[in-house]
């Protein structure tokens, strides 16, 4: 425990009184960060991980992994549905594992660091803000490299381990994202670096283009984790009925919590990613001839919207639903008067996400240069929003959400940079996210990402979650208020009083001396939510812990052996998915295949002659480095092509196909333009009742489903059997030339060369 | 809409005369000049404009793009044909305060100037002025109906004398050293060809009172004495020779007095605590002093905090009795600020608000803000009108032209960071309300209802809306005051939407002034094109004919924006 004590060091001035803090290693303190600073007004630690503030270590072109990992995290609902799903881990069990995971840094050992830092200090304090433009090469103390050094030689590292037995799931992508946000929720330090080694390690593994240490794209990323989210955890869901299952009933009571509580309209317990990235587009094509109007629906889990030069989110995404005239090589398939004919298309989206995350197409492939270029488009994004492209039977189409999250890439190109994210935290305002280092940033700094500045920086991912114009009001009301006035007091107080988040066992082990005020700890075992934050997500409250029996796997869970890899993940994977499509593409196998291959041999040829053109690129070391991702990559889709048509049973390609092509679904691949026959033709029945489905009502009925929620139930059945039909059109897809060409485009080079 | 970012050098606008004329009018703009104002490098002793660092966190103070405050010292009524038919029956601001009765000039017609002589001035604040070597002689030469214009650009601000013929040498450039101006007014009523009267708000908060002619100049608020946030906007009160009015980004809203010093300001309220403070900070307006004080020895005149949100801008109706402002938080307050009270509260459709202005007879309100939207709210039966949709960015200034404004349409322009230039045209009677199941209708032919059923619903309307108010608020002891009615955002679906008449880019760099003279458009851009657009040289009632009598119409007729142009590309 004595680490725990020695975190309250970390905690700043109001803490460190506590008498059972040991005055040891003061002297070598290094200086106040500015986050530290921010946090010395902080009340006890909650129980909900929201005042956590940990930076993540780089292991090398890792930013783009730690970016998107913040601005999960940082999402109230989807981090509360992570770290509950399928059950929350017994904060005891947690701490049995932090106290070996959690690592504190041994200031003897940095002490010569810091000493130099003192010494550097005092030379910069003889000139007060001073430009940094002095020859003082060795370290600038403003650079974001020193502040990333410093705060490894002293703040708390945080190891994360294979958590996924306690969970009743085999490890998977899920469960490691599930093992990073339970080990910052239940630390006893506020901050710290967490190492995502272990995350990283199960994402390589099943990943193979996450495996080199290059440059990844975030937004790419951001929707590869959503989509193996999904597929964890519904490949979880599938299997749970079995017999060996160790769970306890616990569980099933709370999924059943889970989906009442929930109050939205699915009980389905495994939908909770859904729920909160996914949205509806309904795409319309008119047909000029015959006027007649057909619909299509699509989901989607993030929006990617082309940019132009001096506009605004806003008119980027009026522009995403402008009419587009299907024309020329591009006509459209109408069923009503049979051939092709021209239409005019438009899509708009009908069911609002309740996260909309916005990928600003800054990567963008030039005809003429044959590559993928980065625009530094002027692009405006306001701190709310609302969606003007709805169709006229949306539900809520007025919506309003706020800016949340932005992932910033800087750097010249798609190939190489960084990635860092700006997050509004529940109570303590903007903070500033780059790997290791976190620092409270003003809000105005948001809007330093336009594209226009000097430094390359631009805004490249916008995360916006729902909100209300009352939350707003509230929240505009709070801003600017001088932190030393009554506000931040009540702020405090309130805290204290019912914010004394801490859980019975939680409590007993550490209250005596991490809590300067020793008032009674009030019994809350539930979920905090700062008074600001607006309602967003009438999520579940993890079960009680006191109510739930002990989890199983307390102390084995910290460090549980690691299972062998390939095996365990291939086995709990859905069969669901594999089938249908498997089936799907049997059956469409002879149809597609030579517009599929037309479509393959073209994208070939130009990813060959982009490959030919980036090889005379001067920048000689990116272009090395290029080159052999580039050539292995190619070698592997050459490798792979054949089995996108015909194998899938391989897990590891099967998944990877599988991902992409939801991706595709998810908004990019807009349009089955030839395809409206060919997709009628394949009506719902065709399909065998999906797997998963099945599996899982049978999995819910014994836990005392209701039938009028099974009935629900098989509605979503029936939807996800609808997009796995969906899937298909993209394949249909042979050469037309349209504003989502450049996209599927800028998809296909993009893997290649990363 | 694709169009390239080379900006034509006309502007077609097409125009719906009203109901019984079917036809469009239309009408080109001629780019008549470009003026490019040079950016000043940066002071020596500022840090380096451009960190190497694009995540330095270190907050970069304010600046604005070139805006412009235009002033002619002539004699000739350049009034436009449509203003208010009503008298201003306002009473000039503190009427009712004696301690602020103007004192009776000794000096008889001459106005004062301010104390210090800029050229010769050792301020830290001043860099240095350049005057023009002949400044004396062009001013001696010109036409006195000739247009000045005042610019701010980066650091400097500078002297223009538009009907010169070389406009582009200033008559005076001054550099500050650090600050930058962020807005500037002209007094319209002490103007004279001897006498100009300018107000400036600068980044650091400081105020500047210049008087161009005799290079003098005070300044006010100094080191932030009063206020210590950046001035956001800046209005000489009218019909006052003295006061301006400065909102602050700060959220506060002073009134200075050009001849009074400045003291360290204490707020003047009675109940002073903390607490106290945070509630009443809920409250649309915290008189923090008021200009019925009777401590009225020196600045400020009155301080309004209106919110802790940024201010963007303000602007006096008409009938000099209301003032709207528009906030960083999306709000639109409209205030009677002779009685220091707010009486509305609209919100943006999202964003902040960034511009707002009044129609010449001040029935409406218009705003343009961070929603892309232009949005004209009816002062008299206070409601949202329209939304008004043509922008690819935000909109930086919302202007009508008093030129083509009558008693049933009104003409307004808007730019904007996506460097175009949009006309509108609204007439009550041809706004649409969108169809629930039409949206993309753009026929404008329904109608909705007549004015006098608008009022009668506005009635009930409000009383609703305070209804609602109310019961937002804690229960505290400041409600007694809170009378603002707050009206909620109106959903899409109930609301029209209005297309522009022209929508045209008009430079590479975005647009953050617009001004109408009678002659003229005039636009401003971020990096310091001033350029003048010459009206058509036929009145609005030509239409087709004035068209062809110009050779450069079939040039570029395709250049028009969006919306109604296509329809009426059509029909041509």
């Amino acid at each position: 425990m004595g680490s725990f004590l020695r975190s309250l060091r970390r905690d700043g001035p109001p803490t460190p009184s506590v008498g059972a803090t040991p005055a040891k290693k003061e002297p070598p303190v290094p200086p106040v960060t500015p986050l530290e600073k921010m946090l010395q007004d902080m009340g006890a630690i909650r129980e909900d991980g929201s005042d956590k503030f940990f930076g993540m270590e780089n292991y090398g072109n890792t930013c783009y992994c730690n970016s998107i990992l913040q601005c999960l995290y940082y999402s109230v609902p989807f981090r509360e549905a992570v770290v509950n799903y399928p059950t929350r881990t017994p904060i005891e069990s947690l701490e049995a594992a932090l106290a070996n995971t959690l690592r504190y840094q041994n200031f003897a050992a940095n002490l010569e660091a810091e000493a130099l830092a003192e010494k550097q200090k005092a030379a910069n304090a003889q000139r007060p803000g001073a430009p940094p433009n002095q020859p003082q090469k060795p370290e600038d103390k403003d650079s974001p490299e020193y502040k990333k050094k410093m705060a490894l030689q002293t703040l708390p590292l945080l190891e994360t381990k294979n958590n996924a037995t306690s969970y009743g799931m085999s490890e998977s992508l899920f469960t490691s994202l599930k093992d990073l946000f339970e080990s910052v929720v239940a630390s006893q330090s506020r901050i710290g670096i967490i190492r995502p080694q272990h995350f990283l390690d199960v994402l390589r593994r099943e990943h193979e283009m996450f495996r080199t240490a290059m440059h990844q794209d975030a937004h790419e990323f951001l929707n590869l984790l959503l989509n193996e989210v999904v597929a964890n955890v519904e490949a979880e869901a599938s299997k749970q009925p079995e017999p060996e299952r160790s769970l306890p009933p616990a569980e099933s009571a709370d999924s059943t919590e889970l989906s009442g509580s929930s109050g939205s309209k699915t009980p389905n317990t495994t939908r909770w990613v859904h729920e909160l990235f996914e949205g509806t587009l309904t795409s319309e094509t008119q047909c000029l001839t015959c006027e007649k109007v057909s619909q299509r629906d699509e989901v989607f889990l993030d929006l990617s919207v082309d940019l132009e030069q001096h506009s605004s989110v806003t008119s980027c995404l009026r522009k995403f639903s402008a009419e587009e005239m299907l024309c020329e090589r591009n006509k459209f398939h109408c069923d009503n008067c049979g051939g092709l004919q021209e239409a005019e298309k438009r899509m708009k989206i009908k069911r609002l996400p309740r996260i909309l995350a916005l990928h600003l197409k800054r990567f963008k492939y030039t005809e003429d240069l044959q590559r993928l270029q980065k625009l530094f488009h002027r692009v405006v994004y306001p701190y709310h929003l609302r969606l003007f492209n709805t169709t006229d039977d949306a539900e809520d189409p007025d919506r309003l959400y706020e800016l949340y999250a932005v992932v910033v890439h800087i750097g010249g190109g798609p190939y190489h940079g960084h990635y860092v994210a700006i997050i509004k935290t529940q109570d303590r305002g903007w903070l500033l996210f780059d790997d290791e280092m976190v620092e409270p940033v003003d809000k105005n700094y948001v809007r330093n990402f336009f594209g226009d500045r000097p430094g390359l920086a631009c805004a490249y991912v916008l995360f916006y979650q729902e909100t209300t114009l009352e939350a707003v009001m509230k929240e505009q009301e709070q801003e600017n208020m001088d932190l030393n006035t009554s506000v931040a007091d009540i702020n405090d107080s309130t805290l204290k009083q019912n914010g004394y988040p801490l859980s019975p066992g939680l409590a007993h082990v550490h209250s005596a001396s991490q809590i300067p005020s020793p008032s009674e700890p009030a019994r809350f075992s539930n979920l905090q939510r700062a008074p600001t934050a607006p309602p967003l997500f009438p999520h579940p409250e993890h079960a009680d812990s006191e109510s739930s029996p002990a989890d199983p796997s307390t102390t084995a869970s910290a460090t549980p052996p690691v299972p062998p890899i390939p095996d365990i993940h291939s086995l709990p994977l859905s069969p669901k998915k594999s089938d249908s499509h498997f089936k799907k593409e049997r059956a469409k196998e002879e149809k597609e295949r030579k517009a599929n291959e037309k479509e393959k041999e073209k994208q070939r040829r130009r990813d060959q002659e982009a490959r030919i053109r980036e090889q005379r690129r001067e920048d000689a070391e990116i272009r090395a480095a290029l080159e052999a991702s580039k050539a292995s990559k190619a070698e592997e889709d050459r490798r792979h092509s054949p089995d996108d048509t015909k194998k899938s049973s391989h897990g590891l390609s099967r998944l990877k196909r599988g991902s992409k092509s939801f991706s595709h679904r998810l908004g990019k691949d807009k349009e089955n333009r030839v395809s409206s026959s060919s997709h009628s033709a394949t009506p719902i029945a065709e399909h065998p009742p999906s797997r998963n489905g099945a599996s899982e009502s049978q999995q819910q009925l014994p836990n005392g489903q209701s039938p009028g929620s099974h009935g629900l139930h098989t509605r979503h059945t029936g939807l996800d059997e609808e997009r796995d039909t969906l899937k298909d059109p993209k394949h249909d897809r042979s050469g037309h030339h349209g504003k989502w060409r450049s996209f599927s485009l800028k998809k296909k080079s993009f893997s290649i060369l990363s | 809409m694709a169009q390239g970012p080379s900006c034509a050098s006309e502007l077609h606008y097409y125009r719906a005369l009203d109901h019984a004329n079917a036809g469009f009018a239309t009408g080109t703009y001629h780019l008549k000049d470009d003026l490019h104002l040079a950016t000043p490098p940066p002071h020596p002793s500022e840090a380096p404009v451009v960190n190497p660092n694009p995540l330095a966190t270190v907050p970069t103070p304010p600046t604005s793009g070139v805006k412009l405050s235009l002033v002619s010292v002539g004699q000739r009524n350049k009034l436009p044909v449509f203003t208010s038919k009503e008298k201003v029956t306002a009473p000039p601001f503190a009427d009712g305060n004696p301690a602020l009765a103007a004192i009776p000039t000794k000096d008889g017609l001459k106005r004062r100037k301010p104390k210090n002589n800029i050229i010769k001035s050792s301020s830290s604040f001043v860099s240095r002025v350049i005057t023009h070597e002949a400044s004396s002689k062009r001013l001696n030469d010109r036409n006195p109906d000739g247009l000045f214009a005042f610019a701010n650009i980066n650091r400097a601000f500078q002297w223009l004398d538009l009907s010169s013929k070389n406009k582009e040498e200033p008559l005076a450039k001054i550099l500050f050293t650090k600050a930058h101006m962020l807005t500037h007014d002209i007094n319209e009523l002490t103007k004279s060809s001897s006498h100009i009267d300018i107000a400036m708000g600068s980044s650091a908060g400081d105020i500047i009172w210049y008087e161009p002619i005799s290079q003098k100049y005070a300044r006010i608020n100094k080191n932030g004495v009063v206020s210590n946030s950046p001035v956001t906007h800046i209005k000489w009160i009218p019909g006052s020779e003295n006061m301006f009015m400065a909102a602050h980004a700060n959220g506060q809203l002073v009134v200075y007095d050009k001849e009074k010093e400045d003291a360290l300001f204490t707020p003047e309220i009675s109940n002073h605590s903390a607490e106290a403070m945070k509630a009443s900070s809920r409250l649309p307006l915290q008189v923090l002093k008021s200009v019925n004080s009777r401590n009225q020895k020196t600045n400020p005149v009155a301080l309004w905090k209106l919110a802790n949100q940024k201010i963007s801008q303000f602007a006096f109706s008409p009938d000099q009795r209301h003032l709207a402002v528009v906030l960083e938080d999306g709000s639109l307050r409209v205030m009677d600020y002779l009685k220091e009270e707010v009486l509305d509260i609209f919100r943006s459709y999202y964003g902040g608000l960034i511009c707002v202005c009044w129609s010449p007879d001040g029935k409406y309100i218009v705003t343009g803000g961070q929603d892309d939207l232009v949005t004209i709210w009816s002062f008299p039966e206070r409601k949202i009108v329209a939304r008004c949709q043509g922008h690819n960015s935000w909109v930086s200034t919302v202007a009508f032209d008093p030129w083509r404004c009558d008693e049933r349409t009104y003409r307004f322009g808007s730019v904007g960071d996506d460097c175009r230039l949009l006309l509108w045209d609204f007439s009550v009677g041809m706004l649409h309300r969108p169809r629930a199941h039409q949206a993309s209708a753009r026929q404008r032919t329904s109608m909705i209802a007549s004015n006098t059923q608008h009022f009668n619903r506005h009635r009930a309307d409000s009383a609703s809306n305070r209804m609602r108010s109310d019961s937002q608020r804690t229960a505290d002891t400041y409600n007694d005051y809170d009378s603002a009615v707050r009206h909620p955002v109106e959903p899409r679906a109930r609301t029209a939407l209005l297309p522009p008449i022209m929508s045209k880019i008009v430079g590479d760099d975005p647009i953050c002034w617009l001004g109408f003279q009678e002659d003229s458009i005039m636009t401003s851009s971020l990096e310091g094109h001033i350029r003048t657009w010459d009206r058509p040289r036929e009145g609005i009632n030509d239409s087709y004919n004035g068209n062809t009598s110009s050779p450069a119409i079939s040039t570029s007729a395709a250049g028009s924006g969006s919306g109604i142009a296509d329809s009426a590309m059509g029909s041509l």
